[in-house]
């Protein structure tokens, strides 16, 4: 998570490394950061401090619960905010456990929320001539992202339950295993679930009064997904998944990390990048995921040595002489 | 199981990545300040402005300022905002949607309650297909007989405004080129290819107006082996990872509770759009952004796929647990489970003294993280005994205010009683011409310039189609009349 950065280190606890923090914000537009709430205004770096040097500068904080309400002081853990913000209880099978989603979701989405917020924040000081302050929070970015699910509460009150890898409405739309391994196969429609039966060689199934429509296959859901089931263990998934293939049903074997980064479309779509890094030589990173036609974002800088920009910004961006820098670094402010 | 690589550097840097996903503000001590790239920003404070609000104005001269230039053309229908009169980020900015399902209209929603003017096509025979995803539906107050919109349909679709135009017809593509002129984004989640059928494909419209952005949404992207597939959040859960490494380490995979690939696709799409109005404020001229579910799970694979990428090692299913911080899980109590996290050595004192097992720091199995990672199996059984004799609320009362995380697994219902919640207003009520009161989950993402809000309710089904033709197109009665003869509204 750390290209196209320069690291400059800098010890925000002195008085010299203030200074220099200030020098920068003068010449940024925007700063990012996600300390405890006070913690930064401590040191002079907070919000209203910082905007009296540059009123454009676009302030981000990121934090666990947000800068104002009871909880704004406790650090935030993405883990614990899972659990404690509804989507750990609807993650898990249906009579197993909750269990947390494989990737730190809720620091992404939060990432993600404000990445867009900032660049909204340069719209609007487009219009206005100001910066301000965005209050961003892993719990605010959780709770949104429950989205659909957490409608059926507030609007009827319906309390959210885990489904494992079934959809409460579609049947059959789930993993389902294969002699080997498993696959995930959805057929959404009646026209869908025939199909599916004549590449499991189950044609009289569609015809059954307990399995014709999707009501029905709700309706009769543990019967039909062991038969199917029963089936499906007869082969291997490599063998489905060719069956499957182009029959107009949407399927796909469950990848691991291996598998998904072998995928043909994932390569195609320059999802793995290798680039030159100073110790350790070539390396892969994921690739940029939007694509736009008037530019090709790429990876012009690779993951930063701890410092190895300091220099460089405090020379060319702030304009330090070499004396000056001499100093910094004498007192450890740099 | 994972073992951990005896390698001092690698745990080193697994410490630090496990630290980094562990907590958003505890274990910093330098700082590292991310700056935009000075020069390209500094653009924006010219004072020559070539942002345009509605292609419209572009036979005007660009606007020089040095005040604000007006938001609003006299074209725009955008209600006054309802936020204290404090503008929003995306005034006066109008939004041709042509998405359904999640993954867009969620991009289109933060983008309406970011001040932008969302105008919803939708076909006339019923619609976004999610309006019958249901039960549950939020009923109809004035008719007990009809179920009005499914609560799918009211969580994503608020801030918009909803016409129904049939682009199969010539006048219905018609109207959709009027309507491409005036808007500043179009933004559609078809399979590549359909709309160009209709002429209504990036480099049809870019014709009509150059500066327009156009973002697409699919599956697997515009380009590429699978580009012609449809795509499905569960599907592409699937396919590229996520759905591998969640559920018990013991059990078989399972999707995320919500479909985050949607979501996740939905965020990285609004932030798109808006570095493309940034580009174009330089520029002059709108693009194509093309967006896909796949490659944005890809892109959230973050840590856990470059751990991958560097190393070549296989990651795994965890369960509730953490690969390489211990203790750091969901415990069964009598009655329930908790959350519990002992991260660091100090935490993990606390936590064995609020378990009554003071015994255990200095038990040479536990002193330290990677202690305790290699002598998993032993804590966690010691601690899953303890807490095994009290019910939750015993130890959610115990752990209160002691310095260690912990939380309980909260259902919906604790979810949204949650205090923080309430603070922060993430749960907002406003009014429904059917349903009556509804309640919509808030803004999250807080301004101190401005206040965004639910200014309107999901629509109806092609409730502002009338206004949107006679107030946006300028079309008379008669026109009007024709499309709804020729079956094109």
């Amino acid at each position: 998570v750390n290209r196209n950065k320069k690291s400059i280190t800098v010890n925000i606890r002195s008085p010299q490394g203030r200074d220099l923090i200030h020098d920068l914000v003068k010449k940024c537009d925007v700063l990012v950061e996600n300390y405890v709430p006070g913690k930064l205004d401590e040191m002079g770096l907070g919000y209203e401090q910082l905007r009296a040097l540059n009123p454009g500068l676009i302030y981000t904080s990121i934090t666990g619960y947000g800068q104002t309400g009871p909880y704004r002081m406790k650090p935030g853990y993405d883990v614990m905010i899972e659990a404690e913000a509804g989507l750990m209880y609807i993650t898990g099978e249906e009579n197993g456990t909750p269990v947390k989603v494989g990737v730190a979701v809720t620091d992404l989405t939060t990432g993600l929320y404000a990445h867009g917020a900032i660049m909204a924040a340069l719209l609007a000081r487009h219009k206005t001539g100001r910066g301000q302050h965005i209050d961003c929070s892993l719990l605010d970015s959780q709770v949104v992202t429950l989205a659909n699910i957490a409608s059926s509460y507030l609007i009827a009150g319906q309390e959210a339950r885990r489904m494992g890898t079934s959809h409460p409405s579609i049947v059959p739309y789930q993993v389902l295993p294969s002699r080997d391994s498993h696959i995930m196969i959805g057929a959404g429609n009646d026209g869908q679930f025939k199909i599916l039966c004549s590449v499991l060689q189950l044609p009289e199934l569609p015809n059954l009064p307990d399995f014709r429509t999707n009501k029905d296959r709700v309706r009769n859901r543990k019967a039909l997904i062991t038969i199917l089931t029963e089936r499906l263990r007869t082969k291997d998934n490599a063998y489905w998944l060719e069956q499957l293939e182009g029959r107009g049903i949407p399927f796909a074997p469950i990848n691991n990390i291996a598998q998904t980064f072998e995928h043909p479309q994932v390569i195609a779509r320059g999802m793995i990048q290798e680039i030159d890094h100073p110790k350790a030589g070539r390396i892969k990173l994921t690739g940029p995921a939007v694509k736009y036609s008037e530019t090709k974002p790429s990876i012009r800088i690779p993951p930063p040595l701890l410092g190895e920009h300091t220099d460089e910004v405090l020379r060319d961006v702030l304009g330090y002489d070499d004396q000056r820098i001499r100093d910094l670094k004498d007192s450890q402010a740099v | 199981m994972l073992r951990v690589r005896a390698h001092s550097g690698r745990a080193l840097a697994q410490g630090f990545a496990a630290f980094a996903r562990a907590g958003a503000s505890s274990f910093v001590s330098k700082s590292v300040l991310t700056v935009a790239r000075p020069q390209a920003a500094s653009r924006l404070l010219s004072t020559t402005s070539t942002i345009k609000q509605h292609p419209k104005e572009e036979n005007q001269a660009p606007p020089t300022h040095t005040s604000p230039p007006p938001l609003l053309s006299q074209e725009s229908n955008a209600p006054a905002p309802a936020n204290g009169g404090l503008a929003l980020p995306l005034d006066g900015i109008r939004i041709l949607d042509l998405t359904r399902v999640l993954a867009g209209p969620y991009c289109t929603q933060i983008l309406g309650d970011l001040g932008a003017e969302v105008i919803k096509v939708e076909n006339p025979k019923g619609g976004d297909d999610t309006r019958a995803w249901g039960p549950p539906f939020a009923g109809n107050q004035h008719d007990p007989a009809d179920r009005g919109e499914s609560a799918y349909f009211l969580s994503v679709n608020r801030n918009k405004k909803s016409i129904t135009v049939n682009f199969r017809t010539k006048e219905g593509q018609a109207i959709i080129h009027d309507l491409a002129k005036r808007c500043d984004i179009l933004v559609e989640n078809y399979v590549p290819g359909k709309l160009q059928k209709y002429g209504l494909g990036y480099e049809q419209l870019k014709e009509l107006n150059p500066k327009l952005i156009y973002a697409s949404i699919t599956g697997y992207g515009q380009t590429g082996p699978y580009a012609t597939r449809p795509g499905y959040d569960c599907i592409i859960e699937a396919e590229a990872g996520l759905m591998h490494i969640t559920g018990e380490s013991t059990g078989p995979p399972v999707m995320v509770g919500v479909a985050v690939t949607d979501l996740t696709t939905g965020l990285y799409a609004h932030g798109a759009i808006m570095a493309a109005l940034l580009a174009r404020a330089k520029t002059g001229r709108g693009q194509h952004i093309d967006c896909s579910l796949m490659d944005s799970q890809l892109a959230t694979l973050s840590d856990i796929g470059s751990s991958f990428l560097i190393s070549g090692q296989e990651p795994h299913r965890w369960g509730a647990s953490h690969p390489i911080i211990v203790p750091y899980q969901a415990f069964p109590t009598r009655d329930s489970r908790i959350m519990l996290s002992g991260g660091n050595d100090g935490q993990f004192k606390s936590l064995c003294r609020i378990l009554g097992l003071e015994h255990l720091p200095t038990d040479i199995r536990f002193r330290s993280n990677s202690d305790r990672v290699k002598h998993r199996d032993d804590l966690i059984k010691i601690m899953t005994e303890r807490l095994q004799e009290h019910d939750n609320q015993h130890w959610l009362k115990a752990f209160e205010g002691q310095g260690v995380p912990y939380t309980a697994i909260n259902d919906f219902a604790h979810t949204f009683a949650h205090p923080q919640v309430a603070a922060r207003e993430m749960v907002q009520e406003v009014e429904h011409p059917k349903a009556g009161k509804l309640k919509l989950i808030g803004i999250p993402v807080k301004y101190s310039e401005s206040k965004p809000s639910v200014r309107l309710p999901p629509p109806l089904l092609g409730q502002h189609t009338q206004e949107i033709l006679r107030d946006v197109l300028h079309y008379d009665a008669e026109k009007v009349d024709s499309l709804a003869t020729a079956g094109a509204i």
